[in-house]
């Protein structure tokens, strides 16, 4: 029992670790792709309003035309009560001036009471003192923002609107998040969703290829070269891996802009100067699949390296007194050995390219005409990237949500197809 | 003797007592977005009208310490509005924020900020100096929630020697900028005239017209050059008119035919990019009032003897010239203590002065925001501010203020990218930019 829990002592630090980074991001990313949450709702809840530019579209809801009629009627009437209070708080004389010139009228704005309260014999000067006097005759509920639901339905029994209204109205006023499942129906509606699927597709195929093959290759000609040089080789192409993203794409912009590095020398052979990187969506996949396979191939690379130097030499040694070539070598012995390494970066690549995108946004931030723009980019645009402000954070967690499923699917079938407690099991080598 | 003490222990514990009864220490964050160094005056307006508030308090018998603390080192728009609502959502926003007058839709509905109506008067100088239809582009649902701290506007830029090689005489160049307005000189001039300067090897191919190279409010105005209209006066809705949308896209499309612009232009690097425009490396362009004092740091120091400027062509008889102005404004964010509110709308207030604005407009290279400021000498003896306000700031509109134009922009920069990149053409790219359109601004949106 001690054992036991000292066994989940040692192991609380990384289950807090995984609850904090993985399940809370998981679980909220479920929650916010079930609500219409954006910059203008808010996260953390919302107050009640109905402004002028909402008058619109009330006229489309079941709102009795009567309380449309009456709510946009209203604003700052001059009544006997707002008069009393007014003379109480700020002199007989000057609620005398106003009921003799306005009892009964009703401005459409504050700012025209108070340009009364400002021009009369006797006006309220300070600025602050005109605008609390103004808001002694309010009689609207447009403009108006109400913390709560009960502040908001006080305030329409105040303005006399049907009370089978108020439901309705303080529905639509809520300014905060709601539930939905919009977001879904929209994603599947959008003519842009199919083009970032087969995007993405596209894109993990094609680099995972890439990170496989070249990996291999890389691990398996520095695995015949001498030590010191092989170690030399093997740091030079670790080297996308262990800069900093901004720093690597950085170098590629610069390798490949309109005065580049391949621009200069193609220019030196007659080639007109163009942007390498962005001239067309061919250049632009041959970029982010370069950029993104080389930092996989490295770690490629590594794992295979090892791999092969767990191969007992002296089968090598073996094949090569059979008068086995370096092909042959690599065909028969090398290769079938290595199929758990090699299934096992497929499947973990496959799960980290379908999630990451901080390299095409670096890069070429989804163009040229958004031909580069895979679904977890599209995520990060939608909620966090946009330059009108309104973030549509909602509808960006449906698009991350998608990606979630994939993943567990993914692995699950990984798990599955790949007999993964065989891939735990000691290796074949040292039985 | 022990009467003396209790009487002066008595005095210095009042003393002691009053003296931090009566000041009040207010602490005032001003956040700047999209600044460098040329827009410090974005803070230190603010921190000059602190000191005359100060002193203003202090005749009316108050004392009130005001620190002004400013910040404008954000990587970027997106850190910045990031940085912004989430204070908002935690209770620890700036008290003031220089921000797109476009955020204050959805940070108004969101409850981040508070109207500057609810604590300054509007009919009271300086604010009531202010051009109207600046002000009106910081209002918003019938309230004014900021106030527009600089303005700007999107000038079209012609190379004056390539004009000239072009058979155009000095007085014609001259009068390029009338005859752009009355609608003489249009687009298709232009994609003439720049086709032209190509096949004469004035200028390499792709650089006879060299647009923006990101997304921005720029490209908005060629939609409007079209015929284009991104908001309904009456309702209030976004509005996709279908023809324009196409024939604007067609015009880029047509612009890289021709060899005139680069099929791969956007995603240009921007120092690149004005580094080429500035030493006449193209033929036309479009640009930003601000961009006067980066041509000039690029090496170009004789900008009126290169460079003319006009409003954006018309595109068609349909169609007018006109320029977007994109003026930035100052947001009062919602505190727990509204006293906070007061202070920060009473100082943006002060800012706006005409004098304390034109710092910024000169040394920015942006232009006024209120009328006087034309009498301000630092503002009229600048020649660039004068002339650039005459030409271009009367005929400037600016994007609406809706909760769903970030959607209609967006969607309207990508299919714009899809045409000219060739991977739709304009009538495929509008038709998914209606569908897009349609499914996420919905009932907002009136397509035409």
């Amino acid at each position: 029992m001690k054992t036991r829990l000292l066994a989940f002592g040692f192991l609380s630090p990384a289950l807090i670790a995984v609850f904090f980074f993985f399940l809370l991001p998981v679980l909220l990313t479920v929650v916010f792709a079930f609500t219409n949450m954006s910059t203008s709702t808010g996260i953390m809840g919302g107050a009640y309003q109905i402004n002028e530019t909402q008058m619109g579209s009330l006229r489309d809801t079941e709102v009795s035309p009567e309380s449309i009629e009456k709510l946009e009627g209203a604003g700052y009437l001059i009544s006997e009560a707002g008069l009393a209070a007014l003379a109480e708080e700020f002199g007989e004389d000057t609620a005398e001036e106003l009921r003799d010139d306005y009892l009964g009228e009703t401005f459409a704005a504050r700012r025209d009471l108070e340009r009364v309260l400002r021009n009369l014999d006797d006006p309220i000067r300070n600025t602050r003192d005109r605008k609390a006097a103004a808001d002694l005759f309010v009689s609207t509920v447009i403009g108006e923002r109400f913390d709560t639901a009960e502040d908001f339905r006080a305030a329409l029994v105040e303005t006399g609107i049907d009370p089978a209204d108020h439901d309705l109205l303080t529905e639509f006023a809520y300014t905060g998040w709601t539930w939905t499942t919009a977001n879904f129906s929209l994603l599947a509606e959008l003519p842009s969703t199919m083009r970032y699927a087969s995007n993405t597709a596209f894109y993990v195929v094609c680099t995972l290829t890439f990170n496989i093959l070249f990996g291999l290759f890389l691990a398996i000609s520095t695995f015949y070269l001498p030590g010191r040089l092989a170690n030399t080789f093997r740091a030079i192409w670790f080297l996308p891996r262990i800069l900093p993203p901004v720093l690597y794409v950085l170098m590629w912009n610069w390798f490949t802009w309109d005065r580049g590095f391949i621009a200069t020398v193609a220019g030196w052979f007659g080639a007109p100067q163009q942007n390498w990187m962005l001239h067309t969506s061919t250049h632009a996949w041959t970029a982010v699949i370069l950029i993104n396979g080389f930092v996989g191939a490295s770690l490629g690379m590594i794992l295979f390296s090892s791999a092969i130097k767990a191969i007992p030499t002296s089968m090598l040694y073996a094949s090569e007194v059979d008068g086995a070539n370096r092909w042959q070598q690599v065909r028969y012995i090398i290769l079938p050995q290595m199929r758990w390494p090699i299934l096992f970066m497929t499947s973990y690549q496959t799960l980290s390219l379908l999630t990451s995108f901080e390299y095409i946004l670096l890069a070429t931030d989804g163009g040229p005409g958004r031909s580069t723009e895979v679904w977890a980019l599209a995520a990060y645009h939608t909620a966090l990237n946009n330059y009108g402000g309104n973030l549509q954070y909602g509808l960006g967690a449906a698009y991350a949500l998608a990606l979630v499923f994939i993943g567990i699917a993914l692995s699950i079938l990984y798990l599955r197809f790949f007999n993964f407690k065989e891939l735990l099991s000691k290796p074949r080598i040292e039985q | 003797m022990a009467n003396l003490m209790r009487t002066s222990a008595l005095v210095g514990a009042l003393v002691w007592s009053a003296v931090p009864a009566l000041a009040e220490d207010i602490n005032i964050t001003v956040w700047a977005g999209g600044s460098n160094d040329s827009d410090s005056y974005r803070i230190e307006a603010i921190e000059i009208a602190a000191d005359i508030l100060e002193r203003e308090y202090s005749i009316w018998g108050e004392e009130v310490n005001i620190t002004v603390e400013g910040r404008r080192d954000f990587t970027g728009w997106d850190e910045f509005k990031q940085g912004v609502t989430l204070g908002a959502e935690a209770g620890t926003a700036p008290s003031i924020v220089v921000t797109s007058h476009l955020d204050i839709a959805p940070w108004s509905q969101a409850g981040y900020i508070v109207a500057v109506e609810d604590y300054v008067d509007l009919d009271a100088w300086p604010l009531s100096n202010v051009y109207p239809n600046l002000m009106e582009i910081a209002s918003y649902a019938g309230a004014q929630w900021g106030i527009p701290q600089d303005s700007e506007s999107r000038p079209f830029f012609y190379w004056r020697e390539t004009m000239a090689a072009l058979g155009y005489d000095e007085d014609q160049i001259d009068a390029l900028p009338d005859m752009v307005a009355s609608g003489e000189y249009t687009l298709a001039n232009v994609l003439e005239d720049a086709t032209k300067a190509v096949e004469m090897g004035l200028v390499e191919e792709g650089y006879g017209f060299y647009p923006r190279p990101s997304n921005g409010p720029d490209y908005a105005q060629f939609y409007q050059s079209f015929g284009g209209q991104l908001v309904d006066p009456e309702t209030g809705k976004l509005v996709l008119d279908v023809e324009a949308m196409t024939e604007f896209y067609q015009f880029f499309v047509d612009a890289v035919a021709a060899g005139v612009t680069r099929q791969n232009h956007i995603g240009t690097d921007w120092n690149q990019w004005y580094n080429e425009v500035a030493n006449g490396r193209a033929a036309f362009w479009h640009g930003g009032t601000w961009h006067f004092g980066r041509y000039a740091t690029e090496g170009n120091d004789d900008f009126w003897g290169t460079i003319q400027f006009s409003l954006i062509p018309a595109g068609d008889e349909d169609g007018r010239a006109n320029t977007i102005t994109h003026p930035l404004v100052y947001l009062v964010m919602d505190q727990e203590d509204d006293r906070i509110e007061e202070i920060a709308a009473q100082l943006v207030t002060i800012a706006t002065e005409p004098r304390l604005n034109s710092l910024h407009a000169i040394q920015s290279n942006h232009l006024a925001v209120a009328e006087a400021q034309a009498d301000i000498d630092l503002y009229r003896g600048n020649r660039w501010a004068s002339e650039a306000t005459e030409v271009l700031l009367a005929s400037a509109n600016a994007q609406p203020n809706h909760l769903d134009y970030g959607a209609y922009s967006e969607a309207m920069f990508r299919g714009l990218e899809a045409a000219w990149t060739g991977v739709q053409t304009p009538e495929e790219a509008v038709a998914e930019v209606e569908a897009q359109m349609r499914a996420t601004i919905g009932d907002q949106l009136i397509v035409r």
